[in-house]
């Protein structure tokens, strides 16, 4: 048994969060946490609907930053013009979301605090260096989401912090970025393994931005840096490709050791980061 | 606690308890037990209702965070003499239904697509169905109807 | 070929399901959807060990917990609760010892659902563990732990079924004279039914001290008859209702008889209305699956592709209780060679207890399992041997004249070569095939694949066959049906409608078909086996031919000429004077004389035999046949496989109504395309892993592709208008012709099922550590809601909007 309560701005989300009598935790879609009630008994005493609240409904672009607000679903990520052009990896990943039900309800920030070490939200976030933005009774703190998601299901957020939005700067003009999804069926699935990736090309034809994100491989999602260091300066080609995509199945094996699904991993990872990187670099569609 | 909302055009107040979900609220609390359940997790969609125009699973949202909306359950899907509509007479003439059960679910599912996109291809018909588990049809005959119903709205507008 | 040629006027004809238009509208009733005044809410202890004696179950702590109204043992039934056929081997509740995770130990009625569970929770229940079996290849040794019932013929006590044969010649030396032998073996996993609808069940108590009970399960007379047995009351006190049933498969047999009864005995004891409605959780771990099933086989030809021999062996893991696997087996032992002619051949296969869950009827009954694997032994062989999959098959595959390998003559209604020539043609098989044969190393590479199957129509010579149905003409000219074969979403309700329409010469319209009752229908075995096309609509056939007798009769006297002379323009009657008399007129004419407007129709199926001591015989009656091309696209980096079309031709005879034959056809596939490559029950230490559908994954309309599918009316003498069936064969073919266009992209060959990521890209499977939480979390899921007094809480303000659509 628990209640719940709707707040309409991030102050009194904050202030609800923090009532000392009531054990709070932020509502946005409900898609993780309503499934998780049903499996046993809550953690809290109240949830506090955060869904509705205007300033974290937010998508656009503030400088050369991009706004997103944390409530946004993935329907609106879909839909948004801006992030169709400054965000293709969130973009392709928000379509891969579950099925159309999920991706009206599901937001990006339930994605970030769940912090499933198999999300398809978090690995374009990182790959896109954004930086999630934190209301408390303190005031504010902002921590990149590489930093805020510390394990699997394990987040660096304290009780009572609110994620309100994330911003993160646009990519250079001549970088693109993508999301491949690996999963058992073609909708409704857990992510087996899933990458986003970008990267772009400097005057001379040779790469001078690169970054690779591996999910549902690490137990600490980061950007794959070995990968990238070996791509800057190098011309694309299919075989590059090839080359970082062994270096990524090296790199998760070095880091999480040999586990039952490494056999399996070790092979697809390499696949999916080839060709992940084919299409960043325009080798194929 | 007090919730109130708006289910297929009707303005309607309930006292429920706040921890159950709108699909509870729905079958136990307005007896409308046309909207089923499968699997009370997100994965079948036999509990898809449209909310506020978008379509949702209603084992997955809390009661009281519908208080405020629009809700359109497969009760306020009909023609104005409260027989079938379009796209629930294709799905009996293109042999969309067996056992029915995900039935209720598909026609919402299909609803909210043409609410969106007047235009689907096949393919898109299918992506909007993803949601929605079917174990009897295969789906094929599902997207005919829907197919079909996009192209008879197409011909009243055009 | 024979085709069926007399003209048909509702038959065969575009129709619409008779129960669409509810569904449709959100109206049909399924169990969690009944209001009973005072119902009261069940539910049952399970099991949390595979296999544990009982040492102590104390009930009265759960009697104390507020709203709890009334808790039951197996003590409660009649001999404990025994049943089960063909082997009665189960308990209504556990006696004395649990044998899978999941079983149920005792059930508790109360107020709300709430308190049921605080009841079952209260249970003192203790279990002490025994040495549990988990592998079915050693469930025979002499040291294997006793799951099976004991038994005094001196055989393993986890044999569960007898060895089930197919003799024909001298299989070893034939083999021993083949130039090429292939020996292979193959392995298929547990399916969940996956109906949507989860199980429930709703017993009310009646005032004569009887019971009626609405449960959506197959075969209604086989419900009532061990609820009689298990309750000690006569067969006319318990009344049996099927109501809308949301999907069924073969799964909704024994867990629905064992609900049923321990609700109808807690109606009995509180004398209030009590329902039991499973979650899916709850549904995933207690209920039954179609077995695992572990085989060998080895086929022998010559080097022209000439098959001559075949040799079989097969093990089925059935889990904790027999269910209806025995016959399961038996089917997968008629199949195992497949559709073809042999020299010689050799097929054993049984079914051993285990404590993995348990394996129940599932559509195909065997032959998905056994067609996997001889389909792609047989794809094997042609690769071999440089000749074409389909030429190799329409070189060897079973032809009018031909006798099968148990020595049945096949005398009629054969379409097997029409079936497979026709999918080559319109899948453009030839150019595809030799396309993709030149495929140079992509990541992604396509493939096509065939696979052929038969299928024996109905029970066979499993047990009598026959069906019985009735018609009436009601007051207000309606036409009023019952079968006693049902329809979960099949389409039979519409199937029979038709055929009643057709003999009666009335319009479908006019006629209704009652809900599956057992005070009402009449007892016609069970609705299994593909069996209610043919054997129903026979009956209800017969039964519109009585009433229709009695109707010319009626009609000859009104207009003074011989029935002979009748002839029929739509529903009307006329007569020698040339004047249309309408239907009614008729009717209102046959009352008058005092003629009684209702019949009966049984059909009986043409005996047949079966040896089972030395393999041989006629086990099924006739067969339907059916070929299947698959193409597929699999990403060699990932093992990632999608099918992107699937063409299937079957043979079932005539066809009575298009678009449900059609619809059978596309779920059956879709079903098969599951097993083929994502469906996955993994039964660790005895602990069921998947228990909700986020980890159970079935097809969703993105992993269908589109299926193009076609009939062959090869017509079936004994079959209404020449009909044979199709809900349980077109799931068949579908794995094996996928796996079969896998190999044809990737050079290499999956044998276990299902071809999931792992085992299309490393040849092998990857499992997770066990665990024994999912089903944990399963049996203990709190339900927060229940259905409320009608109109109390509700508050409506004025209508706004009303209808949504013109
Ligand atoms: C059927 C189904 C399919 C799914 N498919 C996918 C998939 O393909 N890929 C995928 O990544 N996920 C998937 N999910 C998981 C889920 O939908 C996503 O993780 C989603 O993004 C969660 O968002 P939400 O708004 O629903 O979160 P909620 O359930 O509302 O919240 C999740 C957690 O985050 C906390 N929280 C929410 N918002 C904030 C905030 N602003 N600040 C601090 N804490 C917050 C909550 O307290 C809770 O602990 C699926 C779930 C279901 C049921
Ligand atoms: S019941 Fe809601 S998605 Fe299955
Ligand atoms: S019609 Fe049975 S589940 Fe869709």
């Amino acid at each position: 048994m628990f209640d719940y309560i709707r707040a309409k701005s991030i102050d009194e989300a904050v202030a609800l969060l923090n009532d000392p009598h009531c054990v709070s935790r932020p509502l946005a879609g409900g898609t993780d946490v309503l499934v998780q009630v049903r499996h046993g008994p809550p953690s809290f005493q109240r949830l506090v609907d955060i869904s509705r609240v205007p300033e974290m409904k937010i998508i656009e672009q503030r400088g050369d930053e991009i706004y997103i607000g944390a409530a946004v679903t993935y329907t609106e990520i879909i839909e948004s013009r801006l992030l169709q052009e400054t965000a293709t990896c969130l973009v392709e990943a928000s379509r891969l979301v579950g099925g159309p039900a999920i991706a009206n309800a599901g937001t990006l920030g339930g994605n970030v605090a769940n912090a499933a070490a198999c999300a398809d939200g978090t690995p374009p976030l990182v790959c896109l260096d954004a930086v999630a933005h934190i209301r408390s009774l303190n005031g504010w703190r902002a921590a990149p989401v590489a930093e805020l998601i510390t394990g699997p299901h394990q987040t660096a957020l304290h009780r009572g912090e609110l994620i309100t939005h994330f911003t993160f700067p646009i990519l250079p003009s001549s970088a693109r970025s993508v999301f491949l999804k690996l999963g058992r069926r073609n909708a409704q699935a857990i992510a087996r393994l899933n990458v986003a990736a970008a990267g772009g090309l400097g005057a001379d034809g040779r790469i001078n931005f690169a970054r690779v994100v591996p999910g549902s491989t690490l137990s600490h999602l980061r950007r794959f840096v070995e990968v990238e260091t070996l791509l800057i300066g190098e011309a694309p080609s299919t075989e590059l490709c090839e080359t970082a995509g062994a270096e990524a199945g090296r790199v998760m094996v070095e880091a999480t050791g040999r586990r039952w699904s490494t056999e399996y991993k070790e092979i697809a990872l390499h696949g999916l980061v080839a060709c992940a990187l084919r299409r960043v670099f325009h080798l194929e569609n | 606690m007090l919730i109130q909302l708006t289910v297929n055009g009707e303005t309607i107040a309930v006292e429920a308890p706040p921890d159950i979900t709108l699909l509870d609220l729905l079958r136990d609390y307005l007896n409308l037990t046309g909207t089923k359940e499968g699997c009370a997790v997100g994965e079948c969609g036999a509990c898809s209702v449209i909310m506020d125009g978008r379509l949702v699973n209603s084992c997955l949202v809390l009661a009281p965070q519908a208080d405020g909306s629009e809700i359109v359950t497969i009760e306020g899907i009909h023609a104005p003499d409260g027989g079938p509509n379009d796209l629930q007479q294709n799905f009996i003439d293109y042999g969309a239904v067996q056992c029915g059960i995900c039935i209720p679910g598909m026609i919402m599912a299909g609803e909210a697509l043409l609410m969106h996109n007047p235009h689907p291809t096949r393919q898109e018909i299918r992506m909007a169905l993803a949601g929605n588990l079917c174990r009897c049809t295969g789906y094929q005959q599902i997207v005919d109807a829907i197919e079909a119903t996009a192209k008879q709205r197409q011909g009243e507008m055009g | 070929m024979s085709h069926f040629t007399q003209p048909t006027e509702y038959v065969g004809r575009p129709a619409r399901r008779v129960d669409a238009l509810d569904k449709v509208m959100g109206r049909a009733k399924y169990i969690a959807d009944y209001r009973v005044p005072g119902m009261l809410h069940a539910r049952c202890l399970r099991s949390t060990l595979p296999h544990a004696r009982i040492v102590r179950l104390d009930v009265t702590p759960a009697l104390k917990v507020p709203g709890v109204r009334a808790v039951i043992t197996s003590e409660d039934f009649v001999d404990h609760g025994l049943y089960g056929f063909p082997v009665k081997d189960k308990y209504m509740l556990a006696y004395q010892k649990v044998r899978y995770v999941g079983e149920p130990i005792a059930a508790v009625a109360a107020d709300t659902p709430q308190a049921a569970l605080a009841g079952v929770q209260a249970i003192v229940c203790e279990l002490e563990p025994l040495p549990a079996l988990f592998d079915a290849e050693r469930a025979l040794d002499p040291d294997a732990p006793q799951v099976g019932p004991d038994r005094t013929d001196g055989r393993h006590p986890n044999l569960k079924s007898d060895h089930m044969l197919v003799c024909k010649g001298d299989a070893e030396s034939e083999l021993a004279d083949c130039p090429i032998v292939l020996d292979r073996r193959y392995f298929t996993d547990w399916q969940e039914h996956a109906y949507i609808e989860p199980e429930g069940v709703l017993a009310i108590p009646t005032p004569e001290g009887g019971i009626l009970v609405y449960a959506p399960n197959q075969s209604p007379f086989i419900n009532q008859g061990n609820l009689a047995m298990t309750l000690g009351l006569p067969h006319n006190l318990v009344r049996v209702i099927q109501p809308t049933v949301g999907g069924s498969f073969g799964g909704k047999d024994d867990i629905i008889y064992e609900s049923s009864a321990q609700v109808a005995k807690l109606a009995l004891i509180t004398g209030r209305p009590v329902r039991m409605v499973f979650s899916r959780e709850e549904s995933l771990v207690a209920s039954y699956k179609r077995d695992a099933m572990h085989m060998h086989i080895r086929l022998g030809a010559d080097r022209d592709g000439t098959l001559r021999a075949c040799w079989f062996r097969g093990i089925l893991d059935s889990g904790a209780y027999a269910s209806e696997t025995p016959f399961t087996a038996w089917r997968a032992s008629i199949h195992a060679m497949g559709a073809y002619r042999y020299k010689a051949c050799d097929v054993d296969v049984y079914c051993v207890y285990t404590n993995n869950g348990y394996a129940g009827a599932f559509r195909g009954f065997g032959n998905p399992e056994v067609c996997f694997a001889v389909e792609q032994t047989v794809d094997e062989l042609a690769d071999m041997l440089g000749i074409d999959p389909i030429d190799l098959r329409l070189k060897n595959c079973l032809r009018l004249g031909d006798e099968t390998a148990h020595g049945q003559k096949l005398t009629e209604s054969m379409g097997l070569v029409e079936c497979l020539t026709t999918v080559r043609r319109i899948s453009d098989w030839d150019r595809k095939r030799a396309e993709y044969s030149r495929q140079t190393d992509t990541d992604k590479r396509r493939g096509i694949g065939v696979a052929i199957m038969y299928h024996g129509m109905s029970l066979g010579a499993e047990g009598a066959d026959y069906a019985g149905a009735t018609i009436a003409v009601l007051p207000d000219y309606s036409v009023d049906l019952t079968s006693g074969l049902t329809d979960y979403g099949t389409g039979s309700r519409t199937v029979f409608t038709l055929i009643a329409a057709e003999e009666l010469g009335v319009r479908p319209e006019r006629i209704r078909i009652q809900r599956p009752d057992t005070n009402t229908a009449i007892e016609s075995g069970p609705t299994v086996a593909s069996r209610t096309t043919v054997l129903g609509g026979n009956a209800m056939r017969a039964a519109a031919r009585n009433l229709r007798q009695t109707l010319d009769l009626a009609a000859a006297d009104l207009l003074r000429c011989d029935p002979q002379q009748l002839i029929r323009v739509g529903e009307a009657y006329v007569g020698p004077d040339e004047e249309a008399v309408a239907w009614e007129k008729i009717v209102d004419h046959a009352r008058e004389m005092g003629l009684i407007l209702s019949a009966h129709g049984k059909w009986e199926a043409p005996k047949i035999v079966w040896d089972h001591h030395h393999g041989r015989g006629t086990p099924y009656m006739a067969y339907v046949y059916g070929a299947q091309v698959a193409e597929v696209e699999v990403n060699m980096r990932t093992g990632s496989t999608q099918v992107l079309h699937i063409w299937a031709v079957h043979d079932i005879g005539k066809v009575i109504f298009p678009q449900g034959a059609y619809g059978q056809l596309y779920g059956g596939i879709t079903q098969g395309l599951g097993y083929a490559l994502i469906e996955q029950i993994s039964y660790r230490n005895g602990y069921i892993q998947e228990t909700n559908f986020e980890s159970y994954l079935i097809p969703t309309s993105v992993d269908v592709p589109e299926i193009t599918a076609q009939f062959v009316e090869s017509a079936y003498s004994y079959g209404p208008y020449g009909a044979k069936n199709i809900a349980e064969p077109s799931l068949v073919p579908t794995a094996p012709a996928i796996a079969n266009a896998i190999a044809h992209a990737t050079g290499r060959r999956v044998r276990e099922l299902p071809m999931n990521l792992e085992r299309v890209l490393l040849g092998h499977d990857l499992q997770p550590p066990a665990s024994t939480k999912p089903a944990q979390i399963a049996l203990s899921i709190a339900p927060r809601s229940m259905p409320q007094p009608a109109g109390q809480s509700v508050v409506r303000h004025a209508a706004a909007t009303n209808g949504r659509r013109s």
